[in-house]
């Protein structure tokens, strides 16, 4: 059983965003950047299919720019066996990208494909759902456990007030949320094998796939700066500034 | 507080010159001000001035000095030797400057920072963060300590190996002298050759010749790319060899490199929750190591990957992981941060905060542990620090099984053994944490008679009514 993951290269979780001056986006220029956190979830998750005897192959696939290799390289050094690039400086909407995924399903044939429940750039949590479409496909979102045999995939998800557990017949497209697993280290034996394994590159013409955008960003702002909070001396003198200045009682 | 013999007019005049707000008074406000954080130490004074003006400082110094009463200068008091803590006499006066933090000026053409002696440290690197450059100085007290605290004890923390310790980011300093004066040393130069250099008497003597006021503080880029690897070495020697290695292969971007060895993980494996160990397997010695440049890019990377794998080639190092994201790098950096913690929850334990020359880390802990286990038989060694300093927290936990007070006993015949040997390989007993009151009579065993002489000299000559902080360091 073949395993395709999808990873993005984003800025990093703990990195300070700072929007742009011009308001068009935010500043990506000499920023720390690193795999989507859910990505490297879908990663871990692959390998451990991998390691248990469940999947026979891990395919890496990151769309993006040629930067996006050293995001595939983690993949690899997590422990998947092989790599694709879709190597396009095109800005890659959620549409497109689930097009491109699409098109490299029909090539590789994967039982099952994971992605993150969304990237944390621009949390969109789209991607996944739209490929489900396109691919005609059973699909499980925000996934928290999951358990793959040859004909039948179950996987758990996280809802308000307990847990879904859903049976889905494969091929499926799955997408992970935070608690499924903890993502390993990258060793260095690892690295250095990683260092070897194949990355292929394609572009989207040579997919067949538009990835024109469709969707226009009209302006990014920063929200707006929290005020500090007072101490206030008294229930009574808590009570008047409710009603007086907050005006919410 | 009514035994108390700091004069009632005193006192008042105190009172005085900062106003309500400015001093704390009553027993219950001040008794988290007088204790040691470890408990170790505890004082009493009749009053805790928080002066909001040098000027004010000024006024206050003066007022004790013609008054003889002595002053203790406190910043944090996150200090670990009991320097900020006063004597129980309740002759001497608290002095804080924790309202005395604005920050005066930055100017980061100039890279520098003037800061109050009051500002905590936390708020020094954000406001250098703000305007996208870096203040190095970072330890776990980070959120409460104090730049005039900072200073005085000369601190280290995680990154001394690139960017030097307090003493080295000073340019310039205001301190308010034993008898009130002010002195301006706030120059902001990189170069002055004009005599003695006097801000370094006043760094890391603990607030017995003044009281600092402000500094001018040397800031750097920011980094923007960082790379951080846990690593399993054969032996000292090998970690020694690996951080030369990185050294030359990344240009000098290491910012730490820390030796933490397996009993020193253990106990956080155990002590601590949700805590694993990173890599496979256990090893008898591990580093951690974190490299950073001010451009993003790969050759960071390739540097830490290509040192990593010839140092494997050459069995010097067994395992190493290499954090992918910022998250790993900081789960990697908990296990590190929170050996002290574990210690604690272990139980008792006998520190030594010792320094000896890089080259010669390997044969003293050779040394030390055997002749500490001859001293006491199945102690249990747990070494870890800043491999890359020099520094060794060379720290000793109570054999299993044995009465936490029987070891504890043992504490002075301990210390004495493992200085000894670090003062035969020319190293320091206090590298890192200062003499306070803890190290005041070990200090004499380890210093040349004329180095002391020279130190009770400088004391005499600026303070020559022994009225600050009277009874620690010197
Ligand atoms: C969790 C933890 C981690 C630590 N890690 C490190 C570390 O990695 N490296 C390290 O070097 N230290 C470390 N320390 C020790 C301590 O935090 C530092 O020494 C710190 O610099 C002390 O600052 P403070 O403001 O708390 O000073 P205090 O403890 O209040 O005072 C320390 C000494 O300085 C004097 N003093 C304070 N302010 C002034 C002033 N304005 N003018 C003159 N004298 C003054 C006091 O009288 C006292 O002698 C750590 C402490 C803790 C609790």
């Amino acid at each position: 059983m073949k395993v395709l993951v999808a990873v993005k290269r984003v800025v990093d979780a703990n990195v300070n965003i700072r929007v742009k001056a011009d308001a068009t986006g935010v500043e990506l220029s000499n920023v720390k950047m690193a795999m989507n956190p859910f990505d490297e979830i879908g990663v871990e998750e692959a390998v451990r299919l991998k390691e248990s005897g469940t999947a026979s192959e891990v395919v890496a696939v990151s769309a993006g720019s040629s930067a996006c290799q050293e995001t595939l390289r983690t993949a690899l050094a997590m422990g998947a066996d092989r790599a694709i690039l879709v190597n396009t400086d095109m800005e890659l909407q959620p549409l497109a990208v689930a097009k491109i995924l699409k098109a490299i399903v029909d090539r590789e044939n994967p039982k099952v494909i994971l992605l993150g429940k969304q990237a944390i750039d621009d949390d969109s949590n789209a991607t996944g759902q739209m490929l489900a479409a396109l691919l005609g496909w059973s699909q499980g979102t925000h996934i928290s456990k999951l358990l793959v045999t040859d004909n039948e995939v179950e996987i758990t998800r996280e809802i308000d007030g307990g847990l879904e557990t859903l049976k889905l017949t494969p091929p499926s497209v799955l997408t992970t949320d935070l608690r499924l697993n903890e993502p390993r280290y990258a060793s260095l034996p690892n690295i250095m094998k990683a260092k070897k394994k194949p990355i292929d590159e394609v572009i989207p013409e040579e997919l067949g796939v538009d990835v024109t955008p469709r969707l226009t960003v009209l302006k990014v702002e920063e929200p707006p700066k929290r005020s500090a909070g007072v101490k206030v001396s008294s229930v009574k003198e808590l009570v008047e500034k409710l009603r007086d200045e907050a005006g919410v009682i | 507080m009514t035994a108390c013999s700091v004069p009632a007019t005193v006192i008042d005049r105190i009172r005085e010159i900062v106003g309500p707000g400015g001093y704390i008074d009553n027993s219950d406000d001040l008794a988290p001000y007088l204790e040691e954080r470890r408990g170790r130490y505890f004082g009493a004074v009749p009053i805790l001035v928080r002066p909001k003006t040098v000027n004010q400082v000024s006024n206050v110094v003066s007022v004790c000095a013609e008054a003889g009463t002595p002053i203790v200068p406190q910043g944090g008091n996150t200090g670990l030797m009991g320097g900020a803590v006063p004597h129980d006499t309740g002759s001497e006066i608290l002095l804080s400057l924790t309202r005395l933090n604005c920050i005066r000026d930055i100017d980061p053409i100039n890279n520098t920072i003037t800061v109050e002696g009051g500002c905590v440290l936390s708020d020094v690197q954000s406001a250098a963060a703000s305007v996208n450059r870096l203040f190095p100085l970072s330890l776990a007290a980070e959120g409460s300590c104090q730049i005039g605290g900072n200073l005085s004890t000369n601190a280290g923390g995680i990154n001394v190996l690139r960017y030097g310790s307090a003493r080295d980011l000073a340019l310039g300093l205001e301190v308010v002298l034993p008898n009130g004066q002010v002195w301006d040393g706030l120059r902001r130069l990189r170069k002055d050759n004009t005599g003695y250099d006097l801000k370094q008497l006043f760094i890391g003597a603990e607030g017995t010749l003044g009281i600092i006021t402000a500094a001018v503080l040397r800031l750097f880029p920011s980094p923007r790319e960082t790379q951080t690897a846990f690593i399993a070495v054969q032996g000292i020697q090998e970690a020694c060899d690996l951080l030369d290695q990185m050294q030359v292969r990344s240009n000098g971007m290491v910012d730490a490199f820390e030796l933490i060895s397996d009993t020193a993980l253990d106990l956080v494996l155990t002590h601590m929750p949700q805590t694993a160990n990173p890599l496979t397997n256990s090893h008898p010695w591990y580093v951690l190591t974190s490299l950073s440049a001010s451009s993003q890019g790969q050759a960071l990377k390739i540097a830490l990957e290509e040192t990593l794998s010839s140092a494997h080639e050459l069995g010097n190092i067994h395992d190493a992981v290499v954090a992918t994201s910022m998250e790993q790098g900081r789960a990697l950096w908990r296990l590190r941060e929170s050996i002290p913690e574990a210690e604690r929850r272990d139980g008792a334990s006998i520190k030594h905060d010792i320094s000896v020359p890089i080259s010669q880390i390997a044969d003293f802990m050779a040394q030390a542990e055997a002749s500490i286990q001859a001293e006491v038989a199945r102690v249990r060694l747990v070494a870890f620090g800043h491999l890359g300093d020099g520094n060794i927290h060379f720290n000793l936990a109570c054999p299993v099984g044995m009465d936490a007070n029987k070891f504890l006993a043992c504490g002075d015949d301990l210390n004495r053994v493992v200085n000894d040997i670090v003062s035969s390989f020319d190293g320091s007993i206090s590298a890192e944490h200062g003499v306070g009151r803890s190290k005041r009579g070990e200090i004499r065993r380890h210093k040349s008679e004329i180095e002391m002489d020279i130190m009770e000299r400088i004391k005499i000559a600026v303070d020559p009514n022994s009225l600050m902080n009277p009874g620690k360091v010197v």
